[in-house]
């Protein structure tokens, strides 16, 4: 009887986060771990928003692409390294994304608990896009902000 | 005559006589309000006679704190994902909806009325098209008070559900009549013979406009437009437990300088600025006269009108997806925007956003 309530719990929720894909224009997430020499971030970008954005700025690969649109950098300016480790396809709301593995690493004698994202991926081409930002810290995550067109830093920091 | 101007002259005939134009609703203009209607004592008496015929249990989510939290709490999403917890209209008995539609008319003009009707009826029309718990249907739009109905001091009347939000603030700094969303799905439709089409007024006016302007530069905005731009937002981390949809991203911050905001009203001829009166009127004239007459008189008092811009994106026809309308001046901020359909992927549905730079939630929400 557990089962089958579990099981109806997760077709309703199965139909209604799809509903929420096809109601709500598919957002960006960029979740964010703090680790000692620096932050590994996983940045789920959904197809459909990538496909406009990529007839806006089509050369190269994927990661090309993100290297051109995403970048980090120190309070006081000194950039981050930034390197995409891989990207692989998911779902995620109902909705096919792309997912890419980013290392984040902050110069020499710099501290990696905070940074200023500098991110325009997508939303350089989609007014609408919404970019969420979120940091994690063990089971738990946090909101650290959102970033629409024409907003594109913004202040994240280790919990 | 100019041949920009003879160009937007047919780019307006070709509209009004296109396809996805032809005559087939049989909704009024809806230009102008048509009642006196919206005064705070007005929507007031009203509820007051709706207040006896509620439970303890009825009142309990009728009337609510007007605070940021409540305010806020509306979306373009239904109920499945968003769900509302104040007054349900379809668990109201006979009297108690009487007295509902009676605080509704005291709130609304003859096209705000017409649009909610019309909306819930698009949403009742979905309802065999689409199985999944989503929340379709008229009866689950709800209606509440934040703050207590008075003659002098602030409070609000919020009406909503999947495609419609009217939220109407009394005594506020400002007056109060946005954030006002209003949506459809599907664009037409037939009922018992009927062709219905409740944004048939904001489509028109809206799509005239961008017609109008396409041809002059400038007018084009860059980017690509998946919705309205200052919709709502998601409030929590995002996950499969969705959290938000509402308008937490309140106070908005909007775009400011010459730079892509399409063309500025100073620039076009009388006919034009005809063309972006009619518009913004096809959304002001939906709360009643009381409440968006002051706002009208502050979006078309020549020196705003003529510091507001006008800018379009996609078809001007509105025959394909991502096509985008805006009116963007110092305190008016009106969108149209044209997305793929839900119920029925392969048609189209429209969104539609009024929210002022100044006044929106009557400037009583503050966080």
């Amino acid at each position: 009887m557990r089962i089958a309530s579990s099981l109806r719990r997760a077709l309703l929720l199965a139909m209604l986060v799809g509903a929420a894909s096809a109601h709500l224009a598919p957002s960006s997430i960029v979740r964010l771990e703090f680790r000692d020499a620096g932050v590994r971030g996983e940045y789920w970008i959904p197809a459909s928003e990538l496909e406009y954005a990529r007839a806006a700025d089509p050369g190269g690969t994927l990661p090309a692409y993100l290297l051109r649109h995403v970048a980090a950098e120190s309070a006081n300016g000194a950039r981050w390294r930034v390197e995409v480790a891989s990207v692989r396809q998911a779902d995620y709301l109902g909705h096919p994304y792309f997912v890419a593995e980013l290392m984040l690493a902050p110069p020499a004698g710099s501290p990696a608990a905070a940074f200023v994202l500098v991110d325009d991926a997508v939303t350089h081409e989609v007014r609408n896009h919404v970019v969420y930002v979120v940091t994690r810290q063990g089971a738990e995550s946090t909101l650290a902000g959102a970033l629409q067109y024409p907003a594109r830093r913004l202040d994240v920091r280790a919990r | 005559m100019t041949r920009s101007n003879i160009a937007a002259l047919l780019c307006v005939a070709l509209v009004a006589f296109s396809p996805a134009f032809a005559a087939t609703s049989a909704a009024p203009a809806c230009r102008q309000s048509t009642a006196r209607s919206g005064g705070a004592a007005e929507v007031a008496a009203a509820i007051d006679k709706l207040r006896p015929l509620l439970s303890e249990a009825q009142l309990a989510i009728f009337e609510r704190p007007f605070d940021y939290a409540n305010a806020t709490h509306w979306s373009n999403l239904p109920i499945g994902l968003v769900p509302r917890t104040t007054l349900r209209l379809g668990d109201l008995d006979a009297r108690q909806t009487a007295a509902a539609r009676q605080v509704l008319i005291a709130a609304l003009s003859a096209c705000g009325l017409e649009l909610l009707d019309e909306v819930r009826r698009a949403d009742d029309f979905l309802v065999p098209f689409d199985k999944r718990p989503i929340g379709w249907g008229a009866g689950n739009y709800y209606l509440a008070v934040l703050g207590k109905p008075s003659p002098t001091t602030p409070w609000m009347l919020q009406f909503g559900g999947h495609h419609l939000a009217y939220n109407f603030t009394f005594n506020g700094r400002q007056p109060g009549a946005t954030p006002l969303f209003f949506g459809s799905e599907p664009i037409r439709f037939e009922v018992q013979g009927a062709t219905h089409e409740p944004l048939s007024a904001q489509s028109r006016a809206m799509s005239a406009l961008a017609a109008s302007i396409a041809p002059q530069a400038g007018a084009k905005l860059s980017g690509t437009f998946t919705d309205v731009v200052k919709g709502v937002l998601m409030s929590g981390p995002p996950g499969p437990d969705f959290k938000g949809g509402t308008d937490s991203g309140f106070p908005q911050s909007y775009p400011t300088g010459d730079s892509d905001r399409g063309i500025p009203v100073r620039m076009l001829t009388p006919a034009q600025r005809q063309l972006v009166r009619d518009a913004i009127e096809s959304y002001a004239s939906l709360p009643g006269r009381s409440i968006s007459a002051a706002l009208l008189a502050a979006y078309e008092g020549t020196t705003a009108l003529d510091a507001t811009y006008v800018g379009f994106a996609g078809s001007p026809d509105f025959s394909t997806k991502g096509s985008y309308v805006r009116i963007d001046g110092p305190r008016v901020w009106m969108e149209f925007v044209v997305q793929p359909a839900v119920a029925k992927p392969e048609d189209l549905h429209y969104h539609a956003l009024w929210r002022d730079k100044q006044s929106d939630y009557g400037g009583e929400a503050g966080r």
